[in-house]
């Protein structure tokens, strides 16, 4: 445990010395990787939000079932009810939903528009609600095939879209997070390399003093991690600042975009899974990063 | 200008107290009076170059020997192969009891912390003070703080630059430099030490004073093996003399 102790000492002792000689290096490195992690933390952000928007709506969905002429709604909201996917049933008359309508409608005389039409036009209908989101079109589908059952009406588009734009962001944001990983290995890998070359001559003596290859390069390794580290804070603090600024810019809009920025708001397992994951791929990045600039020398 | 200190040599702190880790690793071969074996050394650079050939010699266990001959005749070879920065093309080395050809990574890089090695050219780092030059080996071999303030005192008084611990290397003399230099490779307590032309850049009281700590880290019972192609050097000691021309072996005395 001592020794340990005594170890990290000169390994953090080495590691700062480095970062200290990087310079300018550092801000190429750590911005890079910045850069990459606001962009994936942002997208991986937003594929969340998206995916809660879609269960709220999910939430609020409901299938229109209307019935052929003459079959009473009370009859089949039995059977639909046995569903296992369905989470409640209401049931709507003729004569219901008629009084509705007219009285939407601003006619004051229900008996004269319905002589007029000839009778009440409409059909008994069942508002089904699904359990969730997914079920909503298999559970659709399944209740049109029922006997008595003229039409079936859901959302289905509104989430579907919001289903395929989910997905093409995240082949987007893969796409892109894949680049900027290898950009990123790419110029902490040289960063650190010209840090070891700019060393060359300490490590040509650690080697000939007898350091091990571990010893020598470990310090390297770290600094690679720690501008991993580093570009993985930022991009949580930039982050965190871009969602404060659009709540702010959100708090003062109608009603309808107040209901969709509360399907934005995160649970708190996502918040912390968020700058765990940021920390996760930045020090990856520099871990590989690091790894490819000494594996050269070190292999020697 | 400072010279070497006078102080007795029991303030140089590992003969008598067995801090030092050459205790471990050497043990079944101490009994051994050989302390550095060539066994029909070849060796041939890429370019074709023959730099030592069929080359057999035997050092001692606490044996001061010096290998002369003029420039290029193979004397940086024979002690680079013996601290494994080149390999044999052919042939045998042991140090220590070890076989070097077959050692590579780690291995090596522990066999080395047994071989202290004076360069011609210092091969201090100039971006650290002559404290952090000599203590860089200590660090590199995973030492406590504590264990490294302790070695240091005594070997920076043993060369006699006690007082510029705190200097660069490039605010020092060249003779300076070198005493640096022995100081690192004297501060692991290896047991053989490797000095390549130590007096090569020096001028003639600074070589003596270089020769006399090389002398007294022998007579603690370090072997040293040191090349030169200074022959007044070598007339002015009466140790064993080795001589390479042309890549053989001549021995001398």
């Amino acid at each position: 445990m001592l020794k340990l102790l005594n170890k990290s000492d000169y390994l953090l002792r080495e590691t700062f010395l480095g970062l200290k000689r990087g310079g300018w290096m550092n801000w190429a490195a750590v911005s890079t990787v910045t850069v990459l992690l606001f962009l994936f933390g942002l997208s991986l952000q937003v594929s969340w939000q998206l995916e809660g928007l879609l269960t709220q709506f999910g939430s609020q969905l409901e299938i229109s079932v209307f019935l052929e002429t003459g079959v009473q709604a009370d009859s089949l909201a039995a059977t639909v009810e046995q569903f296992p996917t369905v989470s409640d049933v209401q049931p709507i008359s003729k004569e219901d939903a008629w009084e509705t309508l007219v009285d939407e409608m601003g006619i004051a005389d229900i008996e004269g528009a319905t002589s007029q039409l000839n009778g009440n036009p409409l059909v008994d209908q069942l508002n089904v609600k699904a359990r969730d989101s997914e079920d909503v079109s298999a559970l659709a589908e399944r209740i049109a095939q029922l006997p008595g059952v003229d039409e079936v009406l859901y959302v289905a588009e509104a989430v579907q879209r919001i289903a395929q734009l989910n997905q093409g962001l995240n082949w987007v944001s893969f796409g892109i997070t894949t680049m900027l990983t290898l950009t990123a290995i790419a110029v902490i890998s040289t960063t650190i390399r010209l840090i070891v070359m700019a060393r060359r001559r300490e490590i040509e003596v650690m080697q000939l003093v007898g350091a091990t290859s571990t010893w020598i390069y470990l310090p390297f390794i770290l600094q690679g991690i720690t501008f991993g580290i580093a570009g993985a804070l930022v991009a949580w603090g930039l982050i965190v600042g871009v969602e404060e600024f659009i709540h702010r810019l959100l708090a003062q809009q109608a009603d309808f975009i107040q209901f969709l920025a509360d399907g934005l708001v995160l649970p708190p397992s996502k918040l912390v899974l968020l700058p765990l994951t940021l920390l996760g791929l930045g020090s990856s990045v520099g871990l590989l990063g690091s790894l490819f600039a000494v594996r050269r020398f070190a292999l020697r | 200008m400072t010279t070497v200190s006078d102080r007795p040599l029991t303030s140089f702190p590992s003969l008598e107290t067995p801090v030092f880790n050459l205790g471990k690793e050497t043990q079944p071969h101490r009994q051994s009076r050989i302390m550095v074996r060539f066994h029909n050394i070849q060796k041939t650079y890429s370019n074709g170059a023959k730099a030592l050939i069929n080359l057999n010699l035997q050092v001692k266990r606490g044996e001061f020997l010096f290998v002369t001959g003029p420039s290029g005749s193979g004397k940086s070879t024979l002690l680079k192969l013996l601290y494994g920065a080149e390999k044999p093309t052919d042939g045998k080395i042991l140090v220590d009891g070890t076989d070097l050809a077959k050692l590579k990574g780690d291995r090596l890089s522990l066999l080395r912390r047994r071989i202290g090695v004076v360069f011609q050219d210092y091969k201090l780092i100039p971006r650290r003070t002559v404290y952090e030059n000599v203590a860089f080996v200590l660090w590199a071999q995973g030492y406590t703080r504590k264990e490294i303030r302790r070695r240091l005192i005594p070997t920076l008084r043993m060369v006699g630059l006690q007082d510029k611990a705190e200097c660069f290397p490039e605010q020092l003399s060249g003779g300076e430099q070198q005493r640096v230099s022995i100081a690192r490779a004297i501060v692991g307590t290896p047991p053989i030490l490797l000095a390549d032309e130590p007096t090569g850049n020096l001028d003639y009281d600074n070589s003596q004073q270089v020769i006399k700590i090389l002398k007294k880290l022998n007579s603690i019972g370090i072997t040293v093996i040191i090349t030169t192609h200074d022959e007044h050097l070598v007339r002015m000691s009466d140790n064993p003399v080795v001589q390479l021309r042309e890549g053989r072996l001549f021995h001398m005395l």
